[in-house]
């Protein structure tokens, strides 16, 4: 019940926003309930981990509204409803229109979210997974920046046509199940499909999930997404969407169709660590802050998605520790980058500069999350980016080694980044910029206590994954 | 009853089927090849009463009530139709102040 | 959570005091006045200093090697198993001493030379969070603990690089050597990997209790050994990543003292001694060692003759002296290179301070050909910089003697050739440095304007206290020749297992003691003749030079080249990826679906140009095709 409680909350505050008049309430309502999210879901972690709710929804069909948890779950319900409460407070004191409405979308999509990670039926899960492109598709489009129209049509559409291969692959699933049909993941996973099916299902499957996540070389529409979005709509889409895609693959692929991952796990891992390389190289010399960080974004999942493919224990936890530390760390970048466009009324690097003569405080916390980014020992990103090429290693060291320049190449891009906006001589430009409002430190100071704390504490998110990490290193043998 | 019936069936059910045939393609050619409105509706009429004839004389043949009851509701259904027709029609005299159909062309993306 | 032994839980706040200075001079970095960050700092590494010292009392009085202090687990996953935990023995009380000792001095030396600069706060955080990481580096029971260590002075190195930051050749500096650290930490963590692989653990004690087991020349020891000398080369800066270091001079002079000289580039040398047993094992590795270390000492060297600003001559010289350190882990003499790296910290430190010192006088100005006449000015700074000179050349009974005769020796086991390299290396070593001397404190004043001035007593009583270190440091370590009897290489033994090697014979040290000497004393009278008597002064740089002194100067273009071989096509690439294949082929790839689709669009709108007529026709035609569709099956 509890889970369903979860889910509901946001929708219905969501919902109960629009007969709200004044901006400040809304927003403040809205930060209510995603902090009350944010505290239940915190009291699950604790709870065992058999809470699940069930009831009657299509019954001819065989399809129930069904919804429990496991630890990937967790980390991902986790991850949802720790971000959303900084998602509502990056509005507060910022000049937007139609604020009750942008709030109740933003809610939408943190309702769809949770039911994307809750669902334990494929149906459901595809229902949420659509649900939550809705919200997100009008926050882009109407509180977007240049150029949006364009974008956005590009990214709903590229994205549901990716999600249309998954629900060509669900149905084809369903049919196979035995008896009535039914489409719980518990069925699905029972299913022997014959070798020769797996090859070509896993890719109907993987590629919606390939899109979202994004890897190469689907991820086009992602950078200019990321650069034209809102601060809000930005965090939600590289803080939590991007995980939609691991999260699906770990559900499906695994799971469902093995034998099509062995088949395939060197080509994907390939291609993922090509993708490594390629939005690396690309976000040294690229000039506008926020598609550099959105490359770098890129970079990350596609080292998770590398980790993902090697089937090793480390490597599982890892990507999935990193799911929530680089979710934080990529929210806490754009927030700031955002920051730096309100300062400067731009996010173009070579026109910026000198940034922390103005903005000390600012130029200190974003080196912090940078080199959270960068995984230095110490950050929650060095905990997930050290398993991961552990488990890299043990398929092979080339595997490793090329996982390991992220270490390399992220430090060369970053850290010019860092020097092209902060460092360096003041620019008559941003002699008006400040430093951080107290707005600013409430959304940064709590994510790098995350990013901190995970780096040097992380055992309590091990001990969460560690009855799933058992059953899948059963299932990896 | 029995009578008429029979006295239908005097007639062989080819018969039936070749004249409305026939009458069907006359509509059919109208409604093709005419440009004036109102023409074409009555050609539209002629063929829905062409398959209307049909229906009645197979509903003798088989000695199924249930066609007679269709023809009923087709008649039913055109003449609520012709209305409709006639009134676009209508609409269309007064816009344009012609009824060839060629006008009509903006129904398009 | 201790060992046997009582209290050593104080071994916590060794690294804990730096952690706390830095979190109050850097959390109030705005409301501090005057002095008060640096004299916080600088009590913070104080008392990690005496704590330091009565670890060492506590552990020689219970007659253990070694304590376990264990904090937490870090991460314990599956058969993974990393606790946070600290190792105290006596390597690593050895660098304990060295990092809050010689640190201690350089904070007391930094509140002169940095008083007055508007971001002092934000400098004493960042050297306290230095010292905090260097403590984790060398106090780390695992090697993973000492990576957070690793990777976090790497940190702070870059931050003071870049301390001035609106200077973008600053900026540039500090990029450099963290990218270049980094690659080497890429091997390094590889390395730990691929430990963690072989032997189930990255605990030190776990892995060298199996490693016993291991035979010579293993492939995967010798893979292991390498992967973690790719770390050690990065962060000692030897060749090929070397070229870092030079330009880490952009930072305050305090920093290159204490970074980039005493304590964090000495890391490497400390890793690998640390990890003596696995090289032991490792012959192929050793070798490789040897010949990195021999070709820097010597490369590194020569550019030095040519350099003419004070803090360059001092940071090739300290890749040189680097490089004699590597030569000796190379050679199996674990405990000699640790030697060389205590004296080094002692002499080295001295010089950049006394460089400071000197800057400091001359109100920034860093060109050797600008001084001259310093000695009647600054007779503290003279003294003790002519000290830490002549402990560098290895002039008896000078610290620096005592470390570099034992390498030399080693090298002549080992290797006559070497041996030849080495004593080269000495010789130009002895050079450059009495050149750097005779043209900044002798001679006439060659800068217009300055008034030097000797430096603060908070400047001074640290370069009396390092000076006094350098003269005498190298009584630590007395070899049998003298009557001593090595103690502080017996000391290290529980912790570094050095190879064993044939002991050249008293005579031949005596000879070759003898030797070194002659040559020496030989340099450095040529190096008076042409710097003070001659008064030669470097030319400058639009004189025109004989290509080998121009190759010289120009470091042997190194930074040209590898900014040409790697920096250049990395940004070329970069371009050429975002111009070229993101926006021509795969941005327009997916596009291009899109723009299908709308062109087949306009295609079939053709047919719906609202002709009523034609739709019907379309009708009919449809449904005869249909009809005859289905009467011809």
């Amino acid at each position: 019940m509890i889970l369903l409680i979860i889910l509901l909350i946001p929708f219905i505050t969501g919902l109960s926003l629009l007969f709200f008049r004044k901006a400040a309430t809304a927003r403040t309502v809205a930060l209510i309930s995603t902090v009350v999210n944010l505290l239940l879901t915190l009291s699950l972690l604790n709870a065992d981990q058999s809470v699940t709710y069930s009831a009657q929804w299509i019954n001819y069909l065989g399809i129930q509204f069904s919804l429990g948890y496991d630890g990937i779950s967790t980390i991902m319900l986790l991850l949802t409803n720790l971000l959303f409460p900084f998602v509502v407070m990056a509005g507060f004191g910022r000049d937007q229109k139609n604020v009750p409405m942008l709030n109740c979308l933003i809610l939408c999509a943190q309702a769809a979210l949770i039911g994307v990670f809750l669902a334990q039926n494929a149906f459901l899960f595809y229902v949420f997974w659509e649900l939550a492109l809705i919200p997100v598709y009008f926050i882009l489009l109407v509180w977007g920046g240049d150029d949006r129209k364009a974008i956005t049509l590009k990214f709903f559409i590229y994205t549901l046509a990716g999600s249309l291969f998954l629900l060509f692959g669900i149905i084809y699933l369903y049919q196979l199940t035995p008896g009535t049909h039914t489409t719980d993941f518990s069925a699905f996973s029972q299913l022997h499909i014959p070798a020769g099916t797996q090859n070509w299902l896993f890719w109907i499957l993987f590629i919606a999930f390939a899109i979202k996540m994004p890897i190469f070389p689907f991820h086009t529409w992602q950078p200019p997404t990321y650069k034209m979005a809102s601060t809000q709509g930005v965090m939600i889409l590289a803080g939590v969407m991007t995980k939609m895609g691991i999260y699906g693959a770990l559900r499906f692929l695994f799971p469902v169709v093995p034998l099509g991952v062995l088949y395939w796990q060197n080509l994907v891992i390939i291609m993922s660590l090509i993708g490594v390389i390629y939005a690396s190289v690309i976000a040294y010399k690229h000039t506008n802050l926020k598609t550099m960080i959105a490359y770098s974004s890129m970079a990350h999942i596609s080292l998770m998605a590398a980790a993902m493919f090697v089937l090793n224990a480390y490597a599982y936890q890892g990507l999935i520790f990193q799911v929530l530390s680089h979710g934080v760390t990529i929210a806490a970048l754009f927030y700031l980058a955002c920051l730096v466009k309100e300062q400067t009324g731009t996010t173009e690097m070579p026109q910026l500069g000198g940034l922390k003569i103005n903005a000390p405080n600012m130029a200190i916390l974003f080196l912090i999350i940078l080199l959270g980014s960068i995984a230095l020992p110490l950050t929650a990103g060095f905990v997930g980016e050290f398993l991961m090429i552990t488990g890299l290693f043990q398929q092979s060291i080339w595997f490793a080694l090329f996982g390991g320049l992220t270490m390399i190449l992220g430090a060369i891009y970053m850290l010019y980044a860092y020097q092209r906006v902060m460092l360096g001589d003041k620019k008559v430009a941003f002699a008006k910029a400040t430093d951080l409002r107290a707005l600013d430190y409430w959304i940064l100071v709590p994510l790098i206590v995350v990013i901190l704390g995970l780096g040097i504490y992380p055992q309590p998110i091990f001990d969460i994954l560690k009855p799933v990490a058992e059953v899948f290193s059963g299932l990896a043998h | 009853m029995q009578d008429i019936t029979s006295a239908i069936q005097i007639i062989p059910l080819e018969h039936y089927v070749f004249l409305c045939v026939t009458l069907f393609s006359i509509g059919l050619l109208g409604v093709l090849f005419r440009r004036n409105t109102i023409i074409i509706l009555m050609c539209i009429e002629l063929m829905f009463n062409s398959v209307n004839l049909l229906v009645a004389a197979f509903s003798a043949y088989h000695s199924d009530p249930a066609g007679q009851v269709f023809v009923f509701f087709i008649m039913i259904v055109a003449a609520a139709e012709v209305a409709v027709g006639l009134s676009i029609l209508v609409m269309m005299k007064r816009n344009v102040d012609s009824v060839d159909i060629n006008l009509l062309n903006r129904l398009k993306w | 959570m201790v060992g046997s032994i009582p209290n050593m839980n104080l071994a916590v706040l060794v690294p804990a005091l730096p952690l706390l200075g830095f979190l109050i001079t850097g959390l109030a970095y705005k409301r501090l006045k005057h002095n008060q960050a640096g004299i916080i700092a600088s009590i913070a590494v104080g008392l990690s200093f005496l704590i330091s010292v009565a670890l060492f009392f506590m552990l020689r009085n219970s007659g253990q090697n070694s304590a376990t202090v264990t904090l937490f687990n870090w991460i314990a996953l599956g058969n993974m198993n990393i606790p946070f935990a600290f190792l105290i023995d006596h390597l690593s009380l050895t660098m304990m001493l060295i990092i809050t000792g010689v640190g201690t001095l350089i904070h007391i030396y930094s509140i002169g030379y940095m008083h007055g600069d508007d971001r002092v706060n934000s400098f004493f955080a960042q050297m306290n969070l230095f010292t905090f990481s260097m403590l984790l580096l060398v106090m780390g029971a695992n090697y993973l603990v000492l990576f957070i260590g690793w990777e976090g002075v790497g940190l702070c190195s870059y931050l003071l690089i870049g301390f001035w930051f609106k200077n973008p050749a600053y900026n540039y500096a500090a990029r450099k050597a963290f990218v270049m650290n980094r690659i080497g930490d890429v091997g390094f963590i590889l390395g730990i990997i691929l430990l963690f692989y072989t032997f189930k653990s990255v605990s030190f004690s776990e892995i060298f209790t199996q490693a016993a087991t291991l035979q010579v020349g293993a492939p995967v020891i010798t893979l292991i050994t390498l992967l973690l000398l790719v770390g050690a080369v990065g962060k000692s800066a030897q060749i090929p990543l070397y070229t870092w270091l030079p330009d880490a001079m952009a930072g305050p002079t305090p920093v290159s003292a204490l970074i980039h000289a005493a304590t964090m580039v000495t890391a490497g040398i400390y890793m690998i001694a640390r990890s003596s047993i696995l090289y032991n094992l490792a012959p192929i590795t050793l070798n490789v060692i040897i010949v990195i270390g021999m070709a820097t000492a010597t490369f590194a060297a020569i550019i030095g003759l040519k350099q003419n600003d004070i803090k360059k001559v001092l940071a090739y010289s300290t890749v040189s002296q680097l490089g004699y350190m590597f030569l000796a882990l190379g050679l199996g003499a674990y405990s000699t290179g640790v030697f060389h790296v205590t004296t080094h910290a002692f002499f080295k430190a001295l010089l950049f301070l006394g460089a400071g010192s000197v800057i400091h006088a001359m109100g920034g100005e860093q060109d050797i050909r600008k001084m001259g006449g310093l000695r009647k000015k600054m007779p503290i700074t003279y003294i003790t910089f002519l000290a830490a000179t002549l402990a560098i050349s290895g002039i008896p009974p000078f610290s620096g003697f005592f470390s570099k005769d034992m390498i030399l020796s080693k090298a002549l086991e080992h290797n006559i050739l070497l041996y030849i390299l080495a004593l080269g290396t000495a010789l130009i070593t002895c050079f450059y440095m009495f050149r750097l001397l005779y043209l900044v404190f002798f001679g006439e004043q060659r800068m217009s304007g300055a008034h030097p001035h000797e430096s603060p007593k908070v400047m001074t009583v640290p370069l009396m206290i390092l000076s006094v270190l350098s003269v005498f440091g190298g009584f630590l370590n007395i070899p049998s020749l003298f009557g001593g009897n090595l103690s502080f290489s017996n000391y290290l033994d529980s912790a570094v297992v050095s190879k064993s090697s044939e002991e050249i014979g008293h005579t031949t040290e005596i000879g070759m003691i003898f030797l070194s000497v002659v040559l020496l004393v030989v340099i450095i009278y040529w190096a008076y003749q042409t710097y003070v008597r001659k008064a030669q002064i470097p030319s400058g740089d639009e004189v025109k030079q004989t290509p080998l002194q121009r190759i010289i100067t120009n470091k042997f273009y190194i930074n040209e080249i590898y900014q040409t071989a790697f920096e250049k096509p990395f940004g070329l690439l970069s371009n050429f990826l975002f111009k070229k294949v993101e926006s021509i082929i795969l941005g327009p790839a997916v596009d291009e679906v899109g723009t299908i689709t709308s062109k087949l669009g306009d295609l079939t709108r053709k047919l719906q140009r609202g002709n009523i007529s034609f739709y019907l026709f379309a009708m009919v035609a449809g449904i005869l095709l249909f009809v005859v569709f289905i009467l011809t099956n």
